[in-house]
């Protein structure tokens, strides 16, 4: 708790996720700080999906808004509102806009 | 929960079942269980001249991981039925102990 | 939405479209699902993309092959994304 922290109280209040050290961020801290942001999706298969990062779960299911498919680098498709299976993820990486 | 039950209905109903190995097999489903394992009666095997080892097939199990799809006859389904098993089982308020803790 | 299985939840009796491995894509009307992903869809329109290569020129051929299934329980582990269909909210 800040109020066992007495200097803390004159600090601005941190956005919590990046409060962490950089050289203490987990994994868990990564996808906190991107949810709601635009992030790369890319599959076992190859596939990337851009999009806006709407939620995750334990499983790494994944929800995206506005989101593109891209194979070998090309747009495919678009979808508004898509679901991605947990155990197709390589990973999730931020992206600029 | 939901498919084990699912499929306990369609018991003694014809159902296709299509493996993630292409093979399609017809018949009776005689029985599911909990991992949606599936026995099937009186066996036909779609597109048979591409799978003549299957030809003698009368009876099987078939485990559930090896199931792609399995087709139906949508007479058999009560799709209202299923769509409130299936908000009620995927329902926030469900589970987790939500009904036990209104109890006290 | 708290967890990305909501987005299914809110597309039960709508019509959704499922991309599965091996090329296969569904579009069907969903009427249940689990934590697996498992799923019946009534309604259904398969669509099976293959490419053969073209032996004297190596050019790619895509073809697409499609059927229908009037109700089709499909196995969860196969599925790689489900995309409801457009909301105007």
């Amino acid at each position: 708790m800040s109020s066992a922290l007495p200097d803390n109280t004159s600090k601005a209040p941190e956005k919590e996720a990046e409060a962490v050290p950089e050289n203490k961020r987990s994994p868990s801290d990564f996808l906190k700080a991107v949810l709601g942001r635009p992030v790369n999706v890319r599959l076992n298969s190859g596939t990337d999906y851009r999009g806006v990062l709407a939620c995750l779960d334990g499983y790494m299911n994944i929800a995206m808004e506005q989101t593109e498919e891209y194979v070998d680098g090309q747009l495919k498709s678009k979808y508004g509102d898509c679901f991605i299976r947990g155990n197709n993820v390589m990973y999730i990486s931020s992206q600029r806009r | 929960m939901l498919f084990y039950s699912f499929f306990k209905t369609l018991v003694g109903k014809e159902v296709a079942v299509e493996l993630k190995n292409d093979v399609i097999l017809t018949g009776t489903l005689h029985s599911v269980d909990q991992y949606l394992n599936i026995k099937l009666l009186t066996v036909n095997v779609v597109n048979q001249d591409r799978y003549p080892q299957l030809t003698s097939l009368k009876n099987c199990f078939i485990r559930g991981s090896v199931v792609r799809y399995v087709q139906i006859d949508p007479k058999d389904v009560d799709t209202e039925l299923l769509q409130d098993a299936t908000r009620k089982e995927n329902s926030p308020q469900v589970g987790g102990g939500a009904l036990m803790e209104d109890k006290k | 939405m708290e967890e990305p299985l909501d987005l299914i939840r809110l597309s039960i009796d709508e019509r959704v479209y499922v991309k599965c491995r091996n090329d296969r894509e569904l579009r069907g009307r969903l009427h249940a699902y689990d934590q697996h992903l498992n799923m019946v869809l009534s309604d259904v329109e398969e669509t099976i993309t293959t490419t053969e290569e073209d032996e004297e020129t190596g050019e790619e051929i895509v073809s697409k092959k499609t059927r229908s299934v009037g109700m089709l329980f499909v196995r969860g582990d196969i599925i790689v994304l489900v995309s409801p269909p457009l909301r105007t909210s």
